[in-house]
């Protein structure tokens, strides 16, 4: 897809190799910061790092982390290029996005690869906007918590998953999801090939440098810097134990389904939850990161979407633990036996479920009722009299009319999207039959089919919708040009339709390219 | 009137605590603004271009989060309302262990208050949705104009994937709650609408009641004719001449408490 393209940083950023060296020693320098802050940092954090570096090499978790740093490097490559590179006009050239373009390609046997860059450094480049401007805080937590969330992903998807995902995500639109899965690949390759790696770098000078001081510092860098950034610096240290611990509990779960950047799955494991059985349930995880309004939140970086089912099974689990102030989310956690679930997610539903229940529980009797929409319905009751079951129904049918009708507003939305989808693609292959067919300048043929093929098109039989149809039938003369907005080309192929269709046509000329567009209109 | 416009009285017009997570239509045509009036290939129309999607991904990641967490307390508060009607039944129902009408009655009166707000609510979060969509599709549509760009399609594709546009979960909340409240609170209609007809009502304050009516018309005016009309425009809506809602004044002169 050309979004990506377009999206990527326009020009080359050419970096002097004096350029290159202040910004190597700015990074080296900001490790070191990082190395002496790890260690001043809290327990926990040191403990863990400590457990894992003694582990065996073999171990995933540890390579995995020190993945995590490498890939750091390059990011943050990106990231200051931005910063440095307009002042390093002129000097000769160490080209940094070639640099880091050919490292990933290296580092992957698709091609796609070096698109991941380009992708990674224009969404890199509007929270460096945030960042360099004057130190603003108002990015700040997406601008960690992003690194973060693609920590996780990328240390606990498999390399089928990745391999199955990064194709197809190299194409897509331009997304900050797509980062992380991306450069998944390269954080394995990257590791295997650092001898590699570093006698290419050699002979770019002091990036060597740079990436063989960074592994260890990385994160403590990362930190630093974003202690910068953050207010709540608490939150970010609790998140940063959290995650560590994080990296560990989800690198056990082999099985997890986390769905990290193909949105379509979502929706089929969605469909698929409301018709599995207890027993046969997957938690599904959205790698979304939430901006967490309250510093207190759990800091999940992974959003779940909870289902009845899922519901089900946990009041099943806190029932048999005693009820929900008894119930502890670990207990509930292993109870419920649901993989991908994790006890951030417990813990937070637990709290809901707590406030949900609790409260109302001790109120069950007749002197409770809510304050808020009875005081309201009380008001109106004072105007006009009437009693409290008729103003309840007219509120629910209020409510029902705004349903039914947000209701066929979707549908229709998604055949407008269906169409227009389905329209492209008939215009894009009659453009390409149009080249392939060497001058040959008969669109109307080609044309006339498609439209053919939308009239075709099997309209969802929804009572809801003929109503709608007629009120479009009895539109205002719509504009001449049917075509949608997308491409030029194709309105100059719609602009041809409607006239051929005129002249070809056996209905009376003056309805030709309204009748067009009736057509057009019933169809969605 | 102009959809930004539309969004604003709507977010105004919105329980208070959802204000803050509908979209930055602003923002986002500021941008566009700015990036047509800047060269095409220059620095800022990149920096521009990438703050834009950058932008975008964020406000749905931002809905998704909303949703989900909306979602999820849904969840739970229909499962305990179900539950609160098996117990007030089972306790002082006519068979139950504890026989009470005025407890009964009452019980069942609180429920299903409780109800009816429930749908209310579920309602206003599928507007939301839908709301949101809607000016995602606008903004994009004016991008694609207005830089030439080829944004929308793919990218209303990936929106139309997201869990906050995937409303099919509420929407069933919804059904359920609606066959609920009639299987146990069956009401006589004829006479509602009768006296709904005739009564005048001011509706006060933030409530659940006030907002949904203003979503039926702020609706109501997105779709009441565009200006530029296209294959991807939604028709005017059609509400029946006799709804309640034509008959309800918004604002109130004269505040009630």
């Amino acid at each position: 897809m050309e979004i990506g393209n377009e999206l990527c940083l326009p020009k080359e950023i050419v970096f002097g190799k004096e350029g290159f060296d202040i910004f190597a020693t700015f990074i080296v320098k900001g490790f070191d910061t990082m190395e002496q802050s790890v260690h001043e940092g809290p327990q926990v954090e040191c403990t863990h790092i400590r457990r894992i570096d003694s582990d065996a090499n073999e171990t995933h978790s540890d390579s995995h982390l020190n993945y995590v740093p490498c890939f750091f490097g390059l990011l943050i490559l990106g990231f200051l290029v931005e910063i440095f590179g307009p002042n390093m006009d002129g000097h000769p050239a160490i080209s940094i996005q070639r640099l880091c373009a050919r490292e990933f390609a290296n580092l992957d046997a698709s091609g796609a690869q070096s698109s991941s860059l380009p992708v990674i450094s224009s969404t890199a480049v509007g929270k460096i906007q945030k960042l360099s401007g004057s130190h603003q805080v108002s990015m700040d937590r997406d601008f960690v918590k992003d690194p973060l969330v693609f920590h996780s992903n990328s240390i606990s998807s498999n390399d089928d998953v990745i391999g199955s995902t990064t194709a197809s995500h190299c194409t897509r639109a331009n997304s900050s999801y797509s980062w992380p899965v991306d450069s998944l690949p390269g954080f394995h390759d990257f590791s295997g090939q650092n001898p590699v790696q570093s006698s290419q770098m050699q002979s770019n000078g002091s990036s060597a440098d740079i990436m063989i001081n960074e592994d260890l510092s990385k994160r403590n860098y990362w930190q630093e810097w974003a202690d910068q950034l953050i207010t709540d610096d608490e939150t970010l240290n609790s998140n940063w134990n959290e995650f560590l611990v994080d990296v560990n509990v989800i690198d056990m779960g082999p099985k997890m389904s986390y769905q990290v950047s193909k949105p379509s799955s979502n929706l089929s494991n969605q469909e698929k939850h409301s018709q599995q059985q207890l027993s046969v349930m997957s938690a599904e995880v959205n790698a979304v990161v939430g901006p967490s309004s309250s510093a207190a939140s759990a800091p999940t970086k992974l959003r779940m979407r909870w289902t009845p089912e899922l519901h089900e099974a946990f009041v099943e689990a806190v029932k048999k633990l005693g009820g929900c102030e008894k119930a502890t989310p670990k207990g509930v956690l292993k109870l419920m036996n649901v993989e991908g679930l994790t006890i951030y997610h417990v813990k937070s539903h637990l709290q809901k479920y707590r406030t949900a229940r609790c409260r109302p529980e001790s109120s069950e009797g007749p002197s409770d009722k809510k304050s808020t929409p009875l005081a309201e319905l009380s008001s109106l009751d004072l105007k006009t009299g009437m009693d409290l079951t008729e103003a309840l129904q007219l509120q629910m049918e209020v409510q029902k009319q705004l349903h039914e009708q947000l209701e066929i507003q979707r549908n229709l939305q998604l055949r407008i999207e269906e169409q227009g989808r389905y329209l492209q693609q008939m215009f894009d292959k009659q453009y390409k039959s149009g080249l392939n067919k060497l001058n040959d300048p008969s669109p109307t043929e080609p044309f006339a089919q498609t439209t053919d093929a939308l009239c075709n098109l099997p309209p969802k039989n929804d009572p809801q919708v003929s109503p709608i149809q007629e009120e479009k039938a009895q539109q205002e003369p719509v504009p001449g040009k049917p075509a949608s907005e997308e491409n030029s080309e194709k309105s100059e192929w719609a602009a041809n339709g409607p006239e051929t269709k005129t002249t070809n046509d056996d209905d009376p000329p003056g309805i030709g390219p309204s009748n067009f567009q009736q057509s057009k209109h019933l169809k969605s | 009137m102009k959809f930004g416009k539309r969004l604003k009285q709507q977010m105004q017009d919105t329980l208070p605590e959802w204000r803050d997570n509908f979209l930055s239509y602003k923002e986002l045509k500021q941008l566009i603004r700015f990036m047509s009036s800047t060269e095409n290939g220059s620095i800022e129309y990149g920096k521009a271009e990438a703050e834009f999607v950058y932008l975008l991904n964020n406000e749905i990641e931002k809905f998704n989060a909303f949703f989900m967490e909306k979602e999820e307390d849904f969840i739970i508060r229909n499962k305990e309302l179900q539950q609160r009607i098996q117990r007030v039944t089972e306790t002082w129902g006519q068979k139950g262990t504890h026989p009470s009408e005025t407890e009964y009655k009452q019980g069942m009166a609180n429920i299903r208050n409780d109800m009816v707000n429930f749908h209310g609510e579920m309602v206003l979060l599928i507007n939301y949705s839908n709301i949101n969509y809607t000016g995602l599709a606008k903004i994009l549509k004016k991008y694609d104009k207005r830089t030439g760009g080829l944004l929308r399609l793919p990218f209303i594709q990936k929106v139309l994937q997201q869990p906050f546009f995937t409303t099919d979960l509420i929407s069933k909340l919804v059904k359920e709650c609606e066959s609920t409240i009639e299987e146990v609170f069956p009401a006589a209609v004829e006479e509602e609408r009768k006296s709904m007809g005739s009564c005048e009502m001011t509706l006060v304050g933030e409530g659940i009641f006030r907002n949904t009516v203003a979503a039926l018309l702020t609706m109501r005016e997105i779709r009441s004719g565009s200006s530029t009309y296209s294959n991807f425009s939604l028709p005017p809506l059609s509400l029946a001449e006799s709804e309640p809602v034509q008959s309800i004044p918004l604002n109130s002169p004269i505040p009630i408490l």
